[in-house]
């Protein structure tokens, strides 16, 4: 089973897009193919194959520190401990828990002498499961809206695919992530076989391909570039950051209206892409 | 009683900074404008939740007063939660024309937080989701 992630750092530049069209040639290449659509804040790669999200295969649960009131000694450890900012003290007063900014990391209540933080869960997330044809299924993580911390959501869906696609005896398994460079996105890469950083030849796509190639070089993730509407800006800056990388765009994807009305219609799962070799 | 002023630079004749979380520095001083302290703002480096680092370390002062620029929600619920009156809308000018103000009475509370989350960073985070 391999494992590739399809990530490049700018939004917008077609990861989701190109996730697809990878995912339908491994498809007709013959494999199994479980395609994970680890942009849990936003993910939107049912959209663009016509799927409704329903019946969440599995939720996803966070712990987040609830306070004893009667234990508490008001000794502010909890306070210094927390790395989300997440907890607030004011002086002679009980610690204010800010669920919004905290990750449920754990580490209040494991370092409260006085065990009055106890973990609570609440739901944060859910997986779903679409099976797109035989031997074809998207796998989507949604975190609920407004929480802070998604990489966990996104490390639980992978965990939740990882077995399905075992089970499947799946060949491929791609995992689409979020745009940037911040935890969810690292959360997604970790541990996969290779990756693919999608870019388009503007500034941005070149500043946003250097972070995201050197992320990839920092957790050891081998990586190639993409380059999509490859034939709308100026490929010079790209070509110099993936030079400087030692890396190579190993395919160019020219602008294309099909394309672009495959997408707005939903209809990219059959869509005819010619990748080559 | 100590008020406390979000500054731009370290001292009594700075501007008013526009932010709370995201300001600089911190400037506490009493009515009168005497036992005048400096603390820097670890918020400022904090990924999230700086409004509440800062707020954090302003009460640690015990400052009851705070006259700052924009306050976001987080950091004006514990702020309120903690007893402390917070005074917003406060910008451009110095900590002593502000002082005087507050001494006439020309300052008022706030009832409700002037910005949402995230707004003293500017446009750094949340660009990335282009179309």
């Amino acid at each position: 089973m391999k494992k590739i992630g399809i990530t490049g750092g700018k939004g917008g530049t077609g990861k989701s897009t190109v996730s697809i069209l990878l995912a339908n040639k491994y498809f007709k290449d013959g494999n199994k193919v479980v395609l994970v659509d680890c942009d849990v804040e936003c993910p939107n790669d049912y959209l663009l194959l016509g799927k409704e999200l329903k019946n969440p295969r599995e939720r996803i649960y966070t712990d987040f520190p609830k306070l004893d009131k009667s234990k508490c000694q008001k000794c502010g450890l909890c306070v210094k401990t927390c790395r989300s900012n997440a907890i607030f003290q004011a002086p002679g007063q009980y610690p204010i828990f800010i669920k919004d900014l905290c990750s449920g990391c754990s580490a209040c209540w494991l370092i409260c002498p006085h065990k009055a933080i106890k973990p609570q869960k609440e739901e944060t997330g859910q997986i779903f499961v679409s099976q797109l044809k035989k031997n074809y299924w998207l796998i989507t993580g949604l975190a609920k809206a407004g929480l802070e911390e998604t990489g966990p959501i996104v490390n639980q869906t992978k965990k939740f695919a990882m077995k399905f696609a075992q089970e499947k005896k799946a060949d491929i398994v791609l995992l689409d992530t979020a745009a940037g460079t911040h935890c969810p996105v690292i959360s997604a890469l970790l541990g996969v076989d290779s990756a693919y950083a999608v870019t388009e030849p503007t500034p941005m796509g070149a500043v946003d391909l250097d972070l995201i190639l050197d992320l990839c070089r920092k957790i050891k993730v081998p990586i190639e570039v993409i380059l999509n509407q490859s034939d709308l800006g100026d490929k010079k800056e790209i070509q110099k950051i993936v030079q400087k990388h030692q890396t190579k765009i190993i395919k160019e994807i020219p602008y294309s209206k099909k394309i672009v009305q495959a997408y707005s219609r939903a209809k990219l799962l059959n869509f005819n892409f010619t990748w080559g070799n | 009683m100590k008020i406390c002023f979000s500054v731009s630079l370290p001292k009594f004749d700075s501007l008013i900074d526009p932010r709370f979380g995201r300001a600089p520095y911190f400037l506490i001083t009493d009515e009168k404008g005497e036992n005048i302290e400096v603390i820097k703002n670890t918020g400022v480096e904090a990924m999230g939740g700086a409004g509440i680092t800062a707020a954090q370390s302003v009460v640690s002062t015990g400052a009851k007063v705070i006259i700052t620029g924009n306050l976001g929600p987080r950091a004006f619920d514990v702020l309120e939660a903690s007893g402390v009156k917070i005074i917003i809308g406060i910008s451009g000018i110095s900590v002593k024309d502000a002082l005087e103000k507050y001494q006439k009475g020309e300052l008022k509370e706030m009832a409700k937080p002037s910005v949402p989350n995230h707004f003293g960073i500017g446009q750094r985070f949340g660009g990335g989701r282009g179309n």
